[in-house]
């Protein structure tokens, strides 16, 4: 029973939530309800794995700033150990 | 002998693995299958294949896998032990669940062909860097004050931070990296699938992603209908098919 009323909860978080913007691109990468609550923001449905950042802004403001949301990249890291032996 | 080692995962009954096997030996040879079993003991005497271990560790009997964070430490150790007894035999192993079907008869020639284009030491299916994400497993282990104070202890890497998450099953390594991470003991308990890509990373070893062969491998559901059309879409392997060798 939990199962499909979890199910419903995120098919309307995602409904009632917003576009995911990637803050460096500019490309739709998900969609959640993200919501603040006592001193935490809450990620509700979020399918990808997004990295919380603060926005980078062209005009400096003291009143106001803005976090939104990037994802890293494929996984692309050199060998570090000792060069394999295949032969 | 083909140089992979093929290491299968089966905890069903031994009639069903013996229609498992069956079906391997026609994708890769018979010899090249090490079976590892975590089913009931007397099942496990039952199966006649020859290159067999049972593994009796509780970390691999969970039922809530990611919150009792399954482990694959005491099954790669046997297969390491296994590798030991074989010389140099196999220089590359593939780790396989039950419910995960080989396609192509050519599957690890395609293996090591990807892993040596890809310059790898590890090939893994729907490999993420997870590190400073809501990724739910790196969250759940990054609540451990150890997890990141492990990888900063043993890491080469410029970065100790980076935190990898692959799908338990596909796996294909090379001996090296095999042997490297089946040496390590864990010294808490962490999920299978953010320790081994995680531990690989840090030794210094190349992990890679399996590319578009990544949408024939779903994490939940049922795929057995679906064979042929995975198949002719170019599969080289399907996840899950959890009913093919009972029905």
């Amino acid at each position: 029973m939990r199962k499909p009323i979890r199910s419903l909860g995120l098919f309307l978080a995602r409904f009632f939530g917003s576009r995911i913007l990637d803050v460096h691109t500019g490309r739709v990468i998900d969609r959640a309800l993200v919501v603040c609550f006592r001193g935490k923001v809450y990620v509700i449905g979020a399918r990808e794995n997004l990295r919380p950042v603060f926005e980078p802004q062209k005009r400096l403001t003291y009143w106001r700033q803005k976090i939104g949301f990037t994802v890293h990249e494929p996984p692309d890291f050199p060998r570090e150990a000792p060069p394999r032996d295949e032969q | 002998m083909n140089s992979v080692l093929n290491l299968i995962l089966s905890h069903q009954s031994s009639r069903a693995v013996s229609r498992m096997l069956a079906y391997w030996s026609e994708y890769v040879p018979a010899g090249s299958i090490l079976l590892a079993y975590g089913g009931p003991r007397e099942e496990f005497d039952a199966i006649a294949h020859r290159q067999k271990c049972y593994v009796d560790d509780s970390r691999l009997r969970t039922s809530d896998h990611q919150r009792e964070f399954q482990s694959y430490s005491g099954l790669f150790q046997q297969a390491a032990a296994f590798l030991a007894t074989e010389g140099t035999a196999f220089r590359f192993v593939h780790f396989a669940e039950y419910d995960h079907l080989p396609l192509v008869a050519d599957l690890n020639a395609r293996q090591v062909q990807l892993l040596r284009a890809e310059d790898a030491d590890v090939l893994a299916f729907h490999l993420h860097r997870v590190d400073g994400t809501n990724h739910p497993h790196f969250l759940y282990h990054a609540a451990e004050d150890r997890f990141h104070a492990l990888w900063a202890g043993i890491s080469r890497r410029s970065d100790p931070k980076v935190v990898l998450s692959i799908f338990g099953s596909g796996s294909f390594w090379t001996r090296e990296a095999f042997l490297a991470v089946s040496s390590r003991t864990e010294p808490f308990r962490m999920y299978l699938e953010i320790y081994l890509p995680t531990l690989a990373h840090h030794l210094g070893f190349r992990v890679r992603g399996f590319g578009v062969q990544d949408r024939f491998i779903d994490v939940l559901g049922d795929e057995t209908d679906k064979i042929e059309a995975a198949r002719a879409g170019g599969a080289w392997t399907l996840h899950p098919a959890k009913r093919l060798w009972t029905d």
